[in-house]
């Protein structure tokens, strides 16, 4: 009998695979790693991946035993036929397959056959409908025993040997290992910026960015041209928290959240917030129409302002070539 | 041996709930399909209070629950209880008060629901007068059932009746706990509970709804349909008697797990994860006992549609009873609740397993009602096929929505930001699969006018044995000693005793979940800055349950990073104290709103309220004119303030006489900020839309500082 093993490997393999997978699952939502799971849908998925692909060479390994232990059978029959003659032969062949599956089947079904049912017919009778006196079947009763196992270890685990860690532990470790994670990105990033050192972007690019991110974000409280609403003007030398390009910068990442400007460093990667504070300054003495009244102090720089005095948009590509990007 | 006595069975009432339930299926269905395209196309909510979604939906689940699953249970039970106990109903009078008393509630439930007259407990929305008819009808009902069982003509019950037993108790203490309210008008009240305790009332009902109303009941259809159908025997008596006991112990424990990440503490959460984990094996005795029994009959299964139904009704109940387990591994749960995957999941039992075991027992059961054979097989098998792939078309792309959006929803960039930081982008992202849903539900709703049809024409064919004679010896002695029995025997001899072991079966699990709840304070740990909301907002927060907006929006923020950057601090139980009923939503097909406080200004949520797309254009989300065009009434506020300091909300003695005042005082603060925005309107501040606004703008801003200046 030719066996065609995918057919049984598949039931086989998406088995091991969603018990891996739940196992995995489980695992992350146990242990440190949990948070990760949380921060990057696709690393689960990897790590996942990698489990399966583990599943599959063990199941394989499996497959492979087997195989051999049925050469090593075929082996013993054919040695057989060359002791005992075909009869012998042919009824080795007939034995083992056969037995293994069958008692397999049977000890975990404990089935009784349709034709033997007439033993184990109960004497009901409900309107015609009859019940039979099937045991339950083992592989069930098993089933059943597991998961009772895995609620008494679960609540074991989570509430008495303080070891599981609460929804808001894990969120915590969840936070902390993305903030981690995010530092050593932008550390890596060819536009990261030093908040110490700030200096005011002046690429064309920059300033063009830079523009753009204050029409989206700024124009409702600030004014289509810097010139205030809401918010403070932006176009004179009168600044609340500070006229430089670093102070600039901390009042976008940080917002002034008590007079309704949020951090918006939930929202702009440094980078941006840099280009952004770099086209503010760009707006230093446009006098737009409408210009809301100054407050706060003024603010002197130190060194010589960039020479902006006529239009709103910026121009003089100055391409120097130290700045970001 | 006793003598033999004659009767007749009634068969009217069966043909009543039958048609019943036919039409109500239809109903329930189109209702379904027409909410479904409303999410395509929001230009279908036509602008109309009565016909948008939010009140719609309610209908819908409250119809297919209710009134189509509601009317197939009692057409099964009054069938099969009359010959499983060979006697004829206890009452007609009970049997007829039953009949129209339930469907006069499901009427009631039409008119009410798409007026905005609803509770917001999900499954639970009928407000108090029809709760109170629905418990009356239920009773009637139990005495009606046990009436019967007392002058039954069998010694024993069979596991059907088990079912039907156990599913009657546990309704009437489901139905009972989950509404207790106090009312505050007609058709306005207040539950006893509030925030996260009413939250584990609700769920603690809502979950047993599914168990005891959708579930124990069928498995005793199945019980008595299956065999009957298959002409086999039950495969085994012992799993019928373990799958019961464990069952119906079990379920009752699993509804936290409809709250896990939630505020809900965490040890309720593990309870809901571990019990529900435990519900495989004894679910699974309930489709092992149904497929197994149907052993050498197999052949048969290939031409008799009436089978076919069942063994998909019986594998759909399988596949979901184990999908949803996983769904309450918390890690599971993290991606699928609040999707559109819970959505897939509940249609796989709905349309599966009550839907096609529904057909499988009426394409059975007419027949016989009218003395004849189906009118035709052919379209019976037209039907099936037709309705299984429906199944399929409505539930893979659903859960194909889900794990796409919550994918979405969940995804950062190495910067730390959100992907798709517009939660709108996830939504227009999964509304191709919304469309092929809507292909699904059409093609069943198609198969199930089919088989109306074929079930009129074989009405017409036949003729109706309205009662029908059978004869059975009289009962002898039950009690006395029955030597070498099963020791289950002796119980299924005392129905009495059998109510009462099954009561305490379902008590013990709601006792230990909901009385620490309840009675222990550190479960909801106090916060000093929350406090009741002021008049005006609760107006707003009544209109907000009326227009049913949980039905698309949380107020639930979960402890995930994912979570608080889109909307800030995740929720804590104490903000909640006041929220009668808690509004945490269990689907989000819009975004959460616990911490749209202060987020946009008024005019904002004004014009997003009058127009949605023109604020976010691609939006779903239904217009809601009437909010503008519409007077706020103001009258019942000092009834509402007095009703919920009755329940515990601290609000001054003697408050209720300057309520109204300080309500218009807010919605002229509230008028003023909006024509400073441009917004002209004559009177403003005696619309509906201001007190929806302070309601949202107030939403969490308890526990965090006013964020965004409100221009």
């Amino acid at each position: 009998m030719k066996l065609n093993y995918k057919t049984y490997l598949l039931p086989f393999a998406l088995l091991a695979a969603s018990g891996i997978q739940a196992l995995a699952q489980d695992a992350a939502a146990t242990t440190a790693a949990a948070p990760a799971a949380e921060s990057n849908f696709y690393n689960t998925f990897l790590s996942n991946g990698i489990l399966l692909f583990t599943a599959f060479v063990i199941v394989g390994a499996f497959i492979v035993m087997f195989r051999l232990l049925n050469v090593l059978i075929k082996m013993q029959q054919i040695q057989i036929y060359k002791e005992q003659g075909f009869e012998a032969f042919q009824e080795a062949q007939a034995r083992p397959m056969e037995n293994f599956w069958n008692n397999m089947y049977k000890r975990w079904t404990k089935v009784v056959p349709v034709e033997k049912e007439e033993d184990i017919l109960f004497d009901h009778n409900y309107d015609g409908i009859k019940e039979l006196d099937n045991s339950l079947p083992p592989w069930w009763v098993a089933m059943f025993y597991i998961t009772i196992a895995f609620a008494g270890i679960y609540l074991f685990y989570f509430h008495v040997s303080g070891l599981g860690k609460s929804s808001k532990e894990q969120y915590e470790v969840e936070v902390k290992k993305a903030e981690v994670a995010i530092a050593s990105f932008q550390a890596k990033q060819a536009d990261k910026v030093d908040e110490e050192n700030l200096v005011p972007l002046e690429k064309e690019t920059d300033i063009a960015a830079g523009k753009t991110l204050f029409t989206t974000n700024c124009v409702a409280c600030h004014g289509a041209l810097g010139e205030g609403g809401v918010g403070p003007n932006m176009t004179d030398k009168f600044w609340i928290h500070g006229g430089e390009i670093k102070n600039i910068y901390q009042t976008i990442k940080n917002g002034v959240p008590e007079k309704g400007m949020i951090a918006w460093s939930n929202q702009l990667r440094p980078a941006d917030m840099h280009r952004l504070a770099s086209y503010i300054l760009t707006l230093q003495g446009t006098n737009p129409p409408n210009g809301k009244a100054a407050e706060g102090t003024e603010y002197v720089p130190e060194a010589a302002a960039p020479p902006q005095d006529t239009t709103a948009t910026p121009v003089e590509p100055t391409n120097s070539t130290g700045s970001g990007q | 041996m006793a003598q033999v006595e004659k009767f007749h069975y009634d068969n009217a009432i069966v043909r009543n709930f039958a048609y019943a339930t036919m039409i109500w299926g239809l109903v329930g269905m189109l209702v379904g399909l027409i909410i479904a395209l409303q999410l395509i196309f929001p230009q279908l909510n036509l602008g109309i209070a009565e016909v948008s979604y939010g009140r719609l939906r309610p209908l819908h689940t409250n119809a297919v629950i209710f009134a189509f699953v509601g009317n197939g249970i009692f057409t099964g039970v009054y069938y099969s209880l009359q010959r499983l106990l060979k006697a004829r109903m206890f009452s007609k009078v009970l049997s007829n008060f039953h009949f129209w008393g339930w469907q006069a509630i499901i009427v009631s439930a039409a008119v009410t629901l798409p007026l905005g007259l609803t509770s917001s407990h999900e499954y639970a929305e009928l407000e108090w007068p029809i709760d109170i008819a629905i418990a009356l009808v239920w009773i009637a009902f139990g005495i009606n059932m046990f009436g019967t069982l007392i002058k039954r003509r069998e010694n024993h019950l069979y596991v059907a009746i088990w079912f039907y037993i156990a599913t009657w108790v546990t309704v009437t203490v489901l139905h009972v706990g989950n509404n207790l309210e106090l009312p505050v008008s007609a058709f306005k009240s207040y539950p006893v509970f509030a925030g996260v305790q009413d939250a584990l009332i609700q769920w603690w009902y809502g979950h047993n709804a599914v168990a005891f109303f959708l579930t124990t009941p069928y498995l005793g259809l199945m019980y008595y349909f299956l065999p009957k159908a298959a002409n086999r025997p039950v495969y085994s008596y012992k799993l019928s008697i373990i799958h019961f006991w464990a069952l119906i112990f079990i379920y009752i424990w699993a509804g936290p797990h409809h709250l896990l990440y939630t505020s809900l503490p965490d040890w309720a959460q593990s309870l809901g994860t571990v019990f529900s984990v435990m519900l495989i094996a004894p679910s699974w005795g309930g489709m092992l006992n149904g497929l197994l029994t149907l052993r050498g009959a197999w052949d048969r299964v290939r031409q008799d549609p009436v089978l076919k139904f069942m063994v998909v009704a019986v594998t759909a109940y399988g596949m979901s009873t184990f999908e949803g387990p996983m769904l309450s591994v918390k890690s599971v749960n993290a991606i699928s609740h609040f999707t559109d995957w819970t959505i897939g999941h509940v249609h796989i039992g709905a349309l599966g397993w009550n839907g096609f075991l529904t057909f499988g027992m009426l394409y059975w059961l007419i027949p016989r009602l009218f003395n004849t054979k189906l009118h035709s097989e052919k379209l019976a098998n037209t039907h099936f096929w037709i309705g299984t792939m429906g199944i399929l078309f409505y539930a893979i792309p659903l859960y194909w929505a889900g794990w796409t959006q919550s994918l979405m929803w969940k995804e950062f960039t190495p910067d730390g930001f959100l992907k798709y930081g517009n939660f709108l982008e996830t939504v227009t992202q999964i509304l191709p699969m919304y469309a092929m849903r809507v292909v699904g539900g059409t093609l069943y709703l198609v198969g199930n006018i089919i088989m109306v049809y074929n079930l009129v024409k074989t009405v017409r064919s036949g003729s109706f044995i309205s009662d029908e004679a059978a004869e059975a010896p009289a009962l002898v002695s039950t009690h006395g000693v029955h030597k070498g029995e099963y020791w289950h025997r002796w119980v299924e001899r005392r129905p009495v005793q059998m109510l009462l072991l099954a009561t305490i079966a379902i008590l013990i699990g709601g006792i230990i979940e909901i009385f620490p709840m309840v009675m222990i304070e550190s479960n909801v740990p106090r916060i000093e800055s929350v406090k009741p909301y002021t008049p005006l907002e609760l107006a707003g927060r009544d209109m907000y349950i009326r227009e049913g907006c949980l039905g698309c929006h949380s107020q639930m923020v979960r402890p995930f990073r994912s979570e608080t950057e889109r909307y800030g601090e995740y929720s804590k139980s104490g903000e909640y104290i006041y929220d009668r009923p808690f509004l945490w939503g269990s689907k989000r097909t819009g975004p959460d709103l616990q911490r749209v406080g202060g987020k946009y200004p008024d005019s904002w949520h004004f014009n997003h309220m009058l127009e949605p797309q023109s604020i976010s254009p691609g939006s779903i989300m239904p217009p809601y004119p009437w909010m503008i065009r519409d007077e706020l009434s103001l009258d019942i506020l000092p009834k509402k303030i007095k009703a919920l300091r009755t329940l515990g909300t601290p609000y001054p003695e003697g408050y209720e006489q300057i309520a109204i005042a300080d309500a218009q005082k807010q919605a002229e603060q509230i008028a003023a900020r909006l024509k400073k925005d441009g917004i002209e309107l004559e009177g403003l501040e005696k619309k509906e839309i201001v007190a929806m606004i302070a309601y949202l703008q107030r939403l969490g801003t308890d526990i965090k500082p006013k964020a965004q200046a409100t221009n």
